[in-house]
């Protein structure tokens, strides 16, 4: 592993993200990550806290356009978060916490997923079903776990 | 024009500004005007966002001032914590004022509790403020005392330890976990409120058509809880390490779009175009560029927060 992270680190991209000193490298790249969180945890937020029972009125089903929006950030914060990794992968890559926050990350994808298809489905204006406020719920935590085990990188090296 | 001057400007804003805005909830509450008390609800929320920069505004004068012989340090100590308990009861009355507007709007008809909690709000605020204002004038205007009155520091004053910069300071460094979960908070409060702020503003540009903007409203507090956790951390953050941000021109220009994006929500909030959005209508144009502006704002926001360290040199 050690190997791969050496090897990462070493490609040119990376080692112009780690030492350049402009604001357009690290900074720039740290920035659009953070709209990607903005983007993904934020709309994720609204859909959770509507599925679980907040904002009634609002119908289920004009949240649909939010998860293009999700998958919008979601895939710029892979390409941004792997960049960003990259540029320290020989530290960041011996941090527990970060696979702590690929594995939320993980769980909050795949929760997506059904929560999604609910969401967009024929049935997404009628009652709730039990187990699709249970996986907002749990979705919610998820994401809040994520920016915090995010956050704390920055602070456990 | 520097920002010493700026909080010399600024620094009658919340004291002024709130008895007048007081005045109007009163003629408005004796008058039972219900636009005399939208116009006073609006004018608290205005105040409680002018409030930030002039707290902020106050150490670039603390720079300033206390490299001067003769200065009272131990004055500036007690008018900074008399501000910031100020400053924390002015931004709760601005939340409960936005509050008022936001239950104007409901389906359902108004609450009882916005015109109590904004009255009784107000006035703490209008008492702290003088104190804080009364303190912050004997730093540099001695002659304000009467003769053989002892200066506000000897006889003590409404300036709570604990929100004093040392105190708070201490906090942040005191414990390892204090800094990095204030920054998780912070960064959890940006989510929230981004996340409202897309949804209110993507159905005036357009999208969830099938939604009439009214039932948005539920979801709009949700917003303000996101606001409120990012002004609460971010003052810890500001006022624990004033030094990083005060001359800090990425700092400047975050404050600067926070709070333009507040005038936009608080006009947002008052438009009636907005609010008569049913299922399928489109939003006139000016709303649209209202709601494309707030998303640029605060993605301002967001640039020049994350910039801080590299634009300004904070960490």
């Amino acid at each position: 592993m050690e190997s791969f992270f050496e090897w990462l680190q070493g490609l040119s991209i990376a080692n112009w993200i780690a030492t350049d000193e402009s604001i357009w490298s690290f900074p720039t790249i740290l920035f659009f990550h953070s709209v990607g969180m903005g983007l993904t945890a934020g709309v994720m937020f609204i859909v959770c806290l509507r599925l679980v029972g907040v904002g009634r009125p609002l119908p289920i089903s004009s949240l649909r356009t939010l998860f293009r929006i999700f998958w919008w950030g979601f895939g710029l914060n892979a390409i941004t978060g792997s960049l960003l990794f990259a540029a320290h992968a020989t530290i960041t890559g011996n941090q527990p916490i970060y696979y702590a926050k690929l594995s939320l990350i993980a769980v909050g994808v795949v929760l997506a997923v059904p929560l999604q298809k609910f969401v967009t489905g024929d049935a997404s204006d009628g009652i709730i079903p039990a187990g699709v406020r249970g996986m907002a719920a749990v979705a919610l935590a998820v994401w809040v776990g994520v920016i915090t085990t995010g956050r704390f990188i920055a602070y456990l090296q | 024009m520097n920002l010493v001057h700026l909080h010399l400007l600024l620094n009658h804003v919340p004291t002024v500004g709130t008895i007048i805005a007081f005045g109007v909830l009163l003629l408005a509450l004796t008058q039972k005007s219900d636009d005399l008390l939208r116009a006073s609800f609006a004018l608290f929320f205005a105040i409680a966002l002018v409030s930030l920069p002039t707290y902020m505004t106050g150490h670039s004068a603390e720079a300033v001032v206390k490299e001067r012989p003769g200065v009272n340090l131990e004055l500036i100590a007690l008018h900074q914590s008399a501000a910031l308990l100020a400053l924390t009861f002015m931004e709760a009355t601005g939340v409960a004022a936005w509050f008022g507007l936001w239950q104007a709007r409901k389906p359902t008809g108004r609450s009882k509790w916005a015109v109590p909690s904004v009255l009784l709000l107000s006035v703490v605020t209008i008492a702290l403020m003088a104190n804080a204002a009364n303190l912050g004038g004997e730093i540099t205007h001695p002659e304000i005392l009467a003769p053989g009155e002892a200066p506000a520091a000897a006889v003590g004053a409404l300036a709570p330890a604990s929100l004093r910069e040392a105190a708070i300071r201490y906090y942040q460094f005191h414990h390892p976990n204090a800094w990095p979960t204030l920054e998780a908070l912070h960064f959890i409060g940006l989510s929230l409120l981004f996340g409202v702020v897309l949804v209110g503003n993507l159905r005036i540009l357009g999208f969830m058509r099938n939604a009439p903007f009214i039932d948005i409203h539920r979801l709009l507090p949700w917003g303000v809880w996101g606001f409120v956790i990012n002004s609460v951390t971010g003052m810890l953050f500001f006022v624990g390490q004033a030094f990083q941000y005060i001359d800090n021109v990425a700092f400047h220009l975050k404050v600067l779009f926070m709070l333009l994006a507040g005038a936009n929500v608080l006009y947002l909030t008052l438009f009636d175009d907005v609010w008569a959005l049913e299922r399928g209508d489109s939003a006139p144009l000016s709303a649209k560029i209202l709601a494309g502006s707030q998303i640029f704002l605060w993605l301002g926001v967001i640039y020049f927060g994350r910039m801080l360290p590299y634009i300004g040199g904070a960490f």
